[in-house]
Order: structure tokens, then sequence, then C-alpha cells
């Protein structure tokens, strides 16, 4: 693979005493989608949150091996999660705009960078409504509350959100596991565009999703990463029989 | 335009593509038989083509298959192209058997006009213009025009047939070239019949209904 964005070596995690992630060995390439699936509790999720390191927040949580974005080990000691999670946008399974403006939830991030320019929030708010497909929908009630808008649109606004800090690679945890199927298709198809400029991974209950938004996937199971490899090869030869299982529903 | 819709117009394109190539591969047949014989290797550049066009709409199939879990009209789409790219494949092989089989018929213009196999030719040539024609314009007249087609050719090349049986009965000498002219017309009828599969696939793809056993005209 030619421009790997994030090389993760033997990484295991601990939750106390459980191991929840077996060193897990992979590439992800840059500017593409990374998907990966796998049944509940396989440690997909856990393994997101490592790419952004959401899990040094739970505090039984040991990491072993090297995470490493465009080369640098963001485990090691030295290095600023703040500065971290600026590059690493996230994206969750419920939406969660703030309880503000439509304008406010975009101007947010970028108001706290420090960019107090209003001509240039104002910009920064009209792209990222754009890339995140929404722009049309909203443009004339940007000072409406965003907790007005319907589930898709809070979706594709909280992807909005995080486009709006100018992020590397963007995580999202079942980004439209709780949206119609439009909204559903909406999502996927942004996904497929947003991959131009951004490194994408998500993790996603639905092979179908995987199948269809995906450049990559991997497989976990039980903590461990079965199988990666392109989706066409994954979705149509898998090497690996619990892959192919799993995909094919024959799973245990 | 979503890349789903993308990928579709894409296989699209390549059935066109396909659809035309086997449409000048029998424009090429019909004149090794009717005038002079065609070089081998423009032949063999053109099935080469025919066989990796079809190949890439196997893949391009199996592709949206697993991928993208197509349904409706897009499902009928997906597996009407599948046969039809079987069909045009099977196509370019008769016109390529029909031009390596003109170059052993021995008086073959006598034989040819003798039993006006130019006409069949032509008619041939016509309803696999028909038949891409109406892959891209899903008009109902065009797909009438390849069914009556069809039974015109069938019934000229049963009259052609017979007509050459009994020339080899009465002259000995002309068993050869007879026999492979038979196999000739039959290959020409062949060509027709998977014209007027490719039809019915098309009218499974836009109204869903399944009609291939219907038509007492087709074979297959």
């Amino acid at each position: 693979m030619r421009d790997i964005k994030i090389q993760v070596n033997d990484l295991s995690l601990y939750y106390g005493e459980k191991k929840a992630l077996k060193e897990i060995s992979m590439q992800i390439p840059a500017n593409k989608v990374t998907a990966l699936i796998g049944p509940s509790g396989c440690g997909k999720s856990t393994f997101l949150r490592c790419i952004n390191r959401m899990n040094d927040l739970i505090p039984s949580v040991k990491i072993t091996g090297e995470l490493l974005v465009e080369g640098i080990d963001i485990y090691d000691k030295n290095v600023d999660v703040v500065n971290i999670r600026k590059k690493i946008g996230m994206v969750f399974q419920k939406s969660n705009p703030f309880p503000k403006s439509i304008y406010e939830n975009i101007a947010y991030g970028p108001r706290i960078n420090g960019i107090k320019d209003k001509t240039q929030l104002d910009e920064i708010v009209e792209t990222s409504l754009r890339q995140a497909a929404i722009w049309d929908e909203l443009k004339d009630r940007l000072g409406d509350s965003a907790l007005g808008l319907s589930g898709g649109q809070q979706q594709r606004l909280c992807i909005a959100r995080t486009l709006a800090v100018s992020p590397d690679i963007i995580l999202m945890d079942e980004p439209a596991s709780a949206l119609d199927p439009i909204s559903t298709s909406k999502i996927e198809e942004l996904v497929h565009e947003l991959k131009e400029q951004y490194t994408i991974i998500i993790v996603t209950h639905n092979m179908q999703q995987a199948a269809r938004t995906s450049d990559h996937t991997a497989f976990f199971y039980m903590g461990e990463l079965i199988e990666m490899g392109k989706t066409n090869t994954i979705f149509t030869k898998p090497e690996k029989k619990q892959t192919e299982d799993y995909i094919t529903g024959r799973f245990g | 335009m979503t890349h789903f819709e993308i990928e579709l117009e894409k296989l699209n394109n390549v059935i066109v593509k396909i659809g035309s190539l086997a449409e000048s591969q029998v424009s090429e047949s019909v004149k090794a038989l009717l005038s002079e014989p065609i070089e081998g290797k423009e032949v063999k550049k053109i099935e080469n083509k025919i066989d990796k066009l079809d190949v890439k709409i196997d893949e391009i199939c199996q592709s949206i298959f697993a991928l993208q879990q197509p349904v409706a009209s897009d499902l009928r789409f997906i597996m009407g192209a599948l046969q039809i790219s079987n069909e045009i494949e099977r196509i370019g092989d008769l016109a390529v058997s029909i031009i390596k089989r003109a170059k052993n018929i021995k008086d073959k213009h006598d034989l040819v006009s003798k039993f006006e196999i130019a006409d069949l030719g032509r008619q041939v040539e016509l309803i696999t213009a028909k038949t891409n024609s109406y892959f891209l314009t899903r008009d109902e007249h065009t797909f009438a025009e390849i069914f009556s087609l069809n039974a015109a050719i069938k019934n000229k090349s049963e009259e052609a047939i017979q007509g050459i049986i009994s020339e080899m009965k009465s002259h000995s000498k002309t068993v050869l070239s007879g026999t492979n002219l038979v196999i000739v017309i039959k290959h020409l009828e062949r060509i027709s019949d998977h014209c007027s599969n490719i039809a019915e696939h098309v009218y499974f793809i836009v109204y869903a209904k399944i009609i291939k056993h219907e038509n007492p005209n087709t074979e297959s």
C-alpha cells in the first residue's frame, strides 16, 4: 500500500485484566475509506478510539505497541493529545450537535482555535456545510437551533463541524446506524466524496455499508484482526474462512 | 450522480462497446462470405477485445453484486448485463467461425448467389444493429422488428439449407462446399437467435418480465 497514513504495530489494549485488542498490526492508507467490521465486542470501536486516544479517558485502560500517524507515535509521552485530536476528527453514532445555532456549531471549533475574523468564520461555515452536502438545505436558517434539525441533518452537521477544524483523518463510529435509508445513503455518498481530502476510518455493524463505502476492510474478531484487504477482495474472495463465515452470515 | 450510478453507467458503456465490436465482427463475417477473404489478424484482434470486455463485464457485475447489493431495476440491469455479455461473446465467436469457414467454400460466389445468401447475410447484419439499438433506446418498435427479423432469418436459412442439400444430392462435387455453407448458414441463424435473446434480456431489464421461453421463434 502506498501513502500510509496510519501504521499500527502490535497494538494491544487491556481493560484491566481483559485483553480487548490483541497485537493488532495494520496499515491504513491515506485518502481512502477503511471500514472496520466484526461482531459486537470484537474490538473494532475500541480500536477506532485508540486512533485519537479516546481510550485515555478510561482509567483501567493499558495500551502497548505503537500507533503511528504520519510516522509519529501518538502514544509517545511527549505527544500533545490536543494536537492529535485537532488532526483527527470524530463522528459518533448518535448525532450530538451543541445546543446552539447551526452557525455556532460549525464556528465553535475554528473560534477556539483562534479564528476571530467574521468573514473568515463565515467562509469556514459555508465551506464545511458545502463539503458535508448540507449547505443548500441550511443556508437560509443558519441562525436556527441545530437541535431542530432532523437526525440525518444533525449527523451531516456534525460531520461539517468536524471538517471545520481541518482534520486529516476522520473517524466515524456507526455514523448512519440511527438514520433512515435516505439519510444513510446521503452519509455514505458524503463519505465517498470526502475521501479525496481526508483519510476516513469507519466502524460499522452494517456489512453492506462497509462494502458500499470503503476501499479497504478490516475484519475483527475477539480482539484480533483476522483479515484486512481491499473491500472488493474481502467481499468476493476473502482469504480466511472466519471472514467468509462472517460476511456470509454463517458465523458460529 | 452517486458513485453507484457512475458504476452502472460504466457497465452500460462497456456493454455498448462490446455490442458495437460484435456488430462490426458480424459485418466482417458477412463480407468474408459475400466477397473476399478477411485478414485473420484483424479478426483475432477484435475477438480478443470482445473476450476481454466480456471478462470485464463479469468482474464489474461481481463487484456490484458484492459491494452494492443492487435491487429492483438496478438488480435487473446487472442480471441482464451478465447474460447480454454472454450472448455477445458467442456472437463474436460465431462471426470468427464464419470468417474461417468462408475460406473453405469453393464456388462460393455461385452458391451464395444461387441460394440468396447475400440477403440472409444482410438481414443478420441488420438484426445485430437493431439489437444494439434496442439496448440503447429500449424502443418497443425495434423490439418487435428484432423478432420478425429473427423469424424471417429462420425461414430463409431453412429454405437455403434445403436447397443446398438438394444441390449436394444431385451434384456430389458440391458436398464439401455445400456442407461448409450449411454450417455457415446455421451460424448466421444462431447469431440471429443470440440477438433475439439479447432483446429478451433487455425486455427483462425494462419490464421485469421474463419472456425467454415464450417466443416460439427462439431456440434458447
